[in-house]
């Protein structure tokens, strides 16, 4: 036994090896790139790091990404709970062909979305004509080109992901215990409280931290709806590189965004980790 | 048993799905039928006004062009990242390494990290390897499978790892115990358990090589680009309804390719778990 699980071990170098050369070069490369003012002339320096720091704009900027981030991760948690719990609890011969249609969603490119969403969102888009035809609205609302269109966009990216996600979680807790709860008297919403979001919860928090990585990191979305007018960091990075051809900034840029995810995620790791303790 | 009540107050959760439903078919549904109106842009009616496959006669050479970049460079990818994933998954469940955990959240690092900036550190790494050796792979399929890759092992790591835990190790023993030889046993006994973790992985790497936009954009070159990063400029700068019809053939290809999936691998390991 102890000899075979040896000879497994030799598996591990090939992905090991593989993984290594294309993370830590490349990272490196631009890390260095960060510490320098221009291409490899003058030597090390944290200049750029203090130019994003007290500048106004990328401050700013941050600050768009993690507030539209919070809002879309919000907004997606709100529609997905409920419809992965429904997914769940319901056995019908309908459920796999709405999880195939999640999963139709959740595969097709977030490009072909966006493009959709264009078409529907518009001035003269569907959403909007149905909206007036119904009288819930005089004027035709502006959902493309600013912060509510970037954030319809996170939705739509992250959505199908979630539900699924959800739905494996709420498959695990037992059915029996709900109605166990229903049966001692329960009502409904303390049932929901007591019994299956605390069983949910772990799986709340880890599906709703990588929606917001997601949503941190969206690049199409985020360009696209925001119409060059929404600068999350994602969009002012590209504009860094192809308009401005201001390496230096990108890298620290990229070093920030990818520092104040991974620090969100160790906080809320340490805040949950806290609560577990505290319980 | 009480299934209408039970209906009446699932009501709420009914609804909420049905908006979701909507919300995420709608835009794709949106793009299919405005693909089939002639001659307007950008519109799209229920039916069609003008019912026609006229803009499928129309996408011009450089799209179809794309089509095949993405094809090859999603296929090429998702092959290696399947093998490459598989053996650290055998590696990681089966060898009993000192520091598994450590490896394994080591592994998953491509995710971790935002793909705008893995697109913009493959861009910058390439530059300084064309200036320190000569190889440029900037613009090229080789620069686009690399960085894709490198993305896309953790998705099989991840397949593959779920199948062997729930794999019997006893089976293989036996095998041997059997008479049967290490080639034999890894043919017959191992393989046939790994095949819907393999098939499962393969597909995930495939669908976000093919889609991706945030990596390829960087790497691509106006020549040598993937069909996702066209959608992407043609919806940035000059919009042309040709783009509806194809956009519309790659929502059938991607339909096709999720039905295959579950059927050679099944649902549960084509859908994502907290764990992952």
């Amino acid at each position: 036994m102890e000899a075979h699980s040896l000879s497994w071990r030799r598996f591990l170098w090939a992905p090991l090896l593989v993984t290594i050369l294309l993370l830590v070069p490349p990272q490196a490369v631009f890390f260095w790139m960060s510490l320098h003012r221009q291409t490899g002339t003058d030597g090390l320096t944290l200049d750029n790091y203090a130019r994003v720091l007290t500048d106004g704009f990328y401050l700013g900027s941050l600050w768009t990404t993690v507030w539209l981030s919070l809002v879309a991760t919000l907004l997606a948690l709100l529609a997905g709970f409920p419809t992965a719990y429904i997914l769940a609890r319901t056995r019908s011969a309908w459920i796999s062909a709405l999880i195939v249609l999640l999963l139709v969603s959740s595969f097709v490119t977030i490009v072909i979305k966006v493009l959709g969403l264009s078409l529907v969102l518009g001035r003269q888009g569907v959403v909007n004509e149905l909206l007036l035809a119904l009288a819930l609205i005089d004027q035709p609302l502006i959902l493309l080109n600013n912060n509510i269109g970037v954030v319809i966009g996170l939705v739509q990216y992250t959505l199908p992901f979630l539900v699924m996600l959800l739905f494996s979680v709420i498959q695990t807790i037992p059915g029996s215990l709900e109605e166990a709860a229903e049966l001692h008297g329960a009502t409904r919403l303390s049932m929901f409280r007591r019994v299956v979001l605390p069983l949910a919860m772990p799986g709340l928090i880890a599906g709703s931290l990588i929606v917001f990585n997601l949503n941190m990191g969206a690049f199409t979305s985020a360009v696209l709806l925001g119409g060059g007018r929404v600068l999350t960091l994602p969009v002012v990075i590209q504009r860094k590189i192809l308009l401005d051809v201001d390496y230096p900034i990108a890298a620290t840029l990229a070093t920030l965004l990818v520092g104040v995810v991974f620090l969100i995620n160790v906080a809320s790791a340490l805040l949950v980790r806290r609560r577990a303790a505290g319980a | 048993m009480k299934p209408l009540g039970q209906t009446f107050r699932q009501a709420p959760f009914w609804f909420a799905a049905l908006v979701v439903y909507a919300f995420l078919l709608g835009p794709i549904l949106a793009v299919i039928l405005a693909s089939f109106e002639a001659g307007q842009a950008y519109h799209f009616a229920f039916p069609p006004k003008n019912f026609s496959f006229e803009w499928y006669g129309k996408i011009p050479h450089r799209y179809l062009h794309a089509l095949g970049v993405s094809v090859l460079v999603a296929g090429v990818s998702a092959v290696i990242a399947t093998l490459l994933g598989a053996a650290a998954a055998l590696a990681l469940v089966r060898g009993r390494l000192p520091a598994t955990e450590l490896l394994q959240s080591y592994f998953r690092l491509p995710l971790q990290i935002p793909f705008v900036v893995t697109g913009v550190v493959f861009l910058q790494f390439y530059n300084h390897l064309a200036i320190a050796t000569g190889i440029d792979v900037l613009g090229t399929v080789a620069g686009l499978i690399v960085a894709h890759v490198f993305v896309t092992i953790p998705y099989s790591i991840g397949t593959v790892g779920s199948v062997l835990i729930r794999a019997n190790p006893r089976l293989e023993e036996a095998a041997r115990t059997l008479g049967a030889s290490e080639a034999a046993v890894f043919r017959r006994v191992l393989l046939p358990t790994l095949r819907p973790g393999l098939f499962a992985g393969f597909f995930y790497a495939f669908i976000v090589s093919f889609g991706d936009v945030p990596i390829s954009i960087f790497i691509a070159s106006a020549k040598m680009t993937t069909l996702p990063v066209e959608i992407f400029s043609t919806l940035q700068f000059d919009f042309d309804p040709a783009i509806l019809a194809l956009s519309t053939i790659v929502v059938a290809f991607s339909a096709l390719l999720i039905l295959g999936a579950q059927k050679f691998a099944g649902f549960d390991l084509v859908l994502p778990s907290a764990k992952q």
